[in-house]
């Protein structure tokens, strides 16, 4: 499923990551990467998404979110 | 100069902090040559030398997708530093290492600072950094950057990497690089030396991750048929996601024995679930902004009271200078124009040192970047970080503390942008005029008109947005949100207070410049200089009242206008002057300092002004360019001239075109 379609207070981990290059290198940077666990804090409408990924917590843009691809996993 | 230091380090790392420790006041800010990006530079003596230190742009990565990633690189392998040193934060170091890992490889020397250790040491995490030194090769030590006492180890690093040439040992980095598809075949075509200053390793990771900057140094180096090769590699291998993986593998391996933390479950704090909250985010964030802003009233006053003292020296001055037989042309430029400009500006300045107070507390602790989330949707269809709602809400105060509140948009373009849409926002000067002009011509239609006005200032940002977004934001710099919610931190408040004194200290020079400059032009326009003869601004109102007539405006109340961009508040002198057939330049002198509203000022509009031309009127000081404080704080923080004389040119021309288009409806009404 897409990070975006994630309910608050879930974790996964980070499959795939779709976007144009500079997105790619943008993600990669602040520490998403394929395989790294994700916890997602908030997922409200009209707002960025709120993840948190190697001790940090991250604003995402909604529509980008879309292109992450992810496998809930139990906590 | 005995060595210049380059600050690298991604966002929240605590650059600005280290930047303001080293320089304290000697810092100078401008723009890159031909780049809208802001330049820090400054210097420190240590021992009798001299070191010029380089706030390189903040950003995640080394990867040129900004004109901040293209200066920092240039300004790396050019050679400019001496020493690079790079910053993480101690309290998220294997998200934070990010930057080392993606500064390796390159052959300029560096030494690591892990920030923040206070926070890490509060979470419970202990870092070994003689450990973590022994496996990249490169001076590294752990400090928390806001304790400047401390920074005898800073310099020790410093010290040690310059004579070492220290560079990061990058074997860990090659093996774990060795399992992306591509890697070594790739490298293997480049050969060392293909860039200055850059390792082949280096190049082809950034041409893996299809970097610009190295593809087109690439065609510089290579021969049309390597580049073919290298080229096809390139679109097999994974990308930035395998080359990101590959970094973040050797992070954990350098990790792994040097860091020591306890795993706890994350949750929202109390603080978080107020600011996130869907419902109650934007009221609390436009609370916490307002109650700041009233709060920073407290230490402006007594900046407030000296420019108010300033102001009352001026009867008194020339008096005594009309006593010692001074002429009266010299009075009126030491009164009215240089009395006159330090008291506004000294008023003026004590909203600027509340706003940076406030506004750099917030930053510290970390709202700031709360009130970039909530209101990013919002903010984004102007082209604008969330941020950018702050100086608007000043700017119903004050323009000037608008201005100077953008400091805290890290991109140049969206800093002028919000600039530019803010002197849209009426100020506390414009809400003293518009009510009571309204009130007098219309009566309890006066708000009809202050809805109006709100509804005009939204269009009038929004048109603005579009007319300047182009240029300054362009639209493939215009991206989702990527940006890191750091935990809150204490402020620290001796460094907030020398970095405020500092930058309000840096806004009276060059406002002052720019103010006695525009005031003094204003003045020579203004003053009579023979007995009798009317000065100049007074012989070209007339000569164009044909055209000002078309934007509903007689000469007086366009001289009114005028005197509205040095001074909201004087342009009701300037009406009660001119209709009672005051003297011209008692007018424009008592423009500047408000107080020169006649007690029948209501009588004299009412018989002279039709309500089409006073709607007109009210439109146009409205939406006219500020003031001329504003405008020097304008050019402050935007350091730029063109773009300042563009703003102002811009509101002139559309408070007129406004002034026009409602003057024509009213006729249509009334």
């Amino acid at each position: 499923m897409s990070l975006s379609e994630m309910k608050a207070d879930r974790e996964a981990i980070v499959g795939s990551i779709n976007g144009d290059s500079r997105f790619l290198s943008r993600i990669t940077s602040i520490g998403i990467t394929p395989g790294c666990r994700i916890r997602v804090m908030r997922n409200d409408k009209n707002r960025p998404m709120l993840v948190y990924s190697r001790d940090t917590m991250i604003a995402l843009n909604r529509k980008e979110c879309m292109g992450i691809e992810v496998e809930e996993v139990q906590q | 100069m005995s060595a210049t230091i380059a600050l690298l380090g991604q966002p929240n790392s605590g650059k600005s902090t280290v930047f303001n420790a080293l320089t304290g006041l000697r810092q100078h800010v401008g723009n890159w040559p031909g780049k809208t990006v802001e330049k820090k530079e400054g210097t420190f003596t240590r021992n009798g030398k001299e070191y010029a230190v380089a706030d390189l742009p903040g950003s995640y990565s080394l990867t040129a997708n900004s004109d901040e990633e293209v200066i920092t690189r240039d300004f790396i392998e050019s050679g400019k530093a001496d020493v690079v040193c790079i910053l993480a934060d101690s309290s998220q170091l294997e998200r934070s290492l990010y930057m080392m890992a993606d500064y390796a490889g390159i052959n300029v020397p560096s030494f690591l600072v892990l920030n923040m250790a206070d926070v890490a040491k509060e979470q419970g995490k202990t870092i070994n950094a003689a450990a973590l030194e022994e496996k990249l090769g490169i001076p590294v030590i752990q400090i928390s950057a806001t304790d400047s006492k401390k920074y005898d180890s800073f310099f020790a690093a410093m010290d040690r990497a310059i004579t070492q040439k220290s560079v990061i040992n990058i074997s860990g980095l090659e093996a774990a690089l060795s399992k992306v598809e591509g890697y070594e075949s790739i490298k293997e075509l480049i050969p060392e030396g293909s860039v200055k200053n850059v390792s082949s390793m280096w190049l082809g990771v950034k041409a893996i991750e299809n970097d610009k900057l190295v593809v087109d140094q690439l065609k510089e180096a290579l021969s049309e048929s390597t580049l073919g090769q290298v080229d096809a590699l390139r679109k097999t291998s994974g990308g930035a996601l395998a080359t990101g993986n590959s970094k973040f593998v050797w992070i954990d391996e350098l990790l792994d024995g040097v860091l020591e933390e306890k795993k706890e479950k994350v949750s929202i704090s109390k603080l978080d679930k107020l600011y996130l909250s869907p419902v109650w985010g934007k009221p609390a964030v436009i609370l916490t902004i307002l109650l700041g802003l009233i709060g920073s009233f407290i230490p402006a006053l007594p900046l407030m009271g000296v420019g108010s003292a300033i102001g009352a020296l001026k009867g008194p001055v020339a008096n005594a200078l009309a006593g010692a037989g001074v002429s009266d042309t010299l009075i009126a430029l030491i009164c009215g124009v240089i009395i006159q400009s330090f008291a506004y500006i000294f008023q003026m300045l004590g909203f600027v040192f509340g706003v940076l107070l406030v506004f750099g507390l917030l930053e510290e602790v970390g709202v700031m970047a709360r009130i970039s989330y909530v209101f990013d949707n919002t903010m984004a269809k102007l082209g604008l970080q969330g941020k950018s709602v702050m100086p608007f809400l000043v700017s119903f105060g004050c323009t000037m503390g608008g201005a100077a509140g953008s400091r805290v948009i890290d991109n140049w373009g969206q800093k002028v942008l919000t600039i530019a849409l803010a002197w849209a926002v009426p100020c506390g000067a414009a809400w003293s005029v518009i009510p009571m002009l309204s009130a007098l011509f219309f009566g309890p239609g006066a708000v009809l008109v202050i809805i109006a006005i709100l509804a005009t200032m939204l269009l009038h940002m929004w048109v603005t947005a579009r007319v300047f977004g182009g240029k300054l934001v362009k639209r493939e710099d215009r991206f989702g949100m990527i940006m890191e919610l750091p935990p809150y931190h204490k402020p620290k408040w001796g460094a907030l207070f020398r970095y405020v004194l500092g930058r309000t200290k840096d806004t009276f020079f060059r406002v002052s410049k720019v103010v006695l400059l525009v005031c003094t032009l204003f003045w020579l326009l203004s003053y009579s200089f023979v007995p009798g003869a009317d000065p100049v601004l007074f012989k070209i109102g007339k000569v164009i009242e044909p055209v000002t007539r078309v934007f509903g405006m007689g000469w007086k109340l366009f001289m009114a206008f005028i005197a509205s961009s040095v001074g909201k508040e004087g342009a009701l002198g300037v009406i009660s002057a001119l209709f009672t057939d005051g003297s011209f330049y008692t007018a424009f002198s008592d423009a500047m300092s408000g107080a020169a509203r006649d007690a029948n000022l209501g009588t004299l509009l009412l018989a002279n002004v039709s309500k089409p031309e006073a709607l007109a009127f009210i439109f146009a000081i409205t939406f006219n360019m500020p003031c001329v404080v504003a405008l020097a704080a304008t050019y402050q923080e935007t350091a730029s001239a063109k773009w300042t004389a563009r703003i102002a040119a811009y509101y002139t021309a559309g408070a007129l075109i406004l002034s026009a288009v409602v003057y024509h409806i009213g006729l249509l009404i009334w």
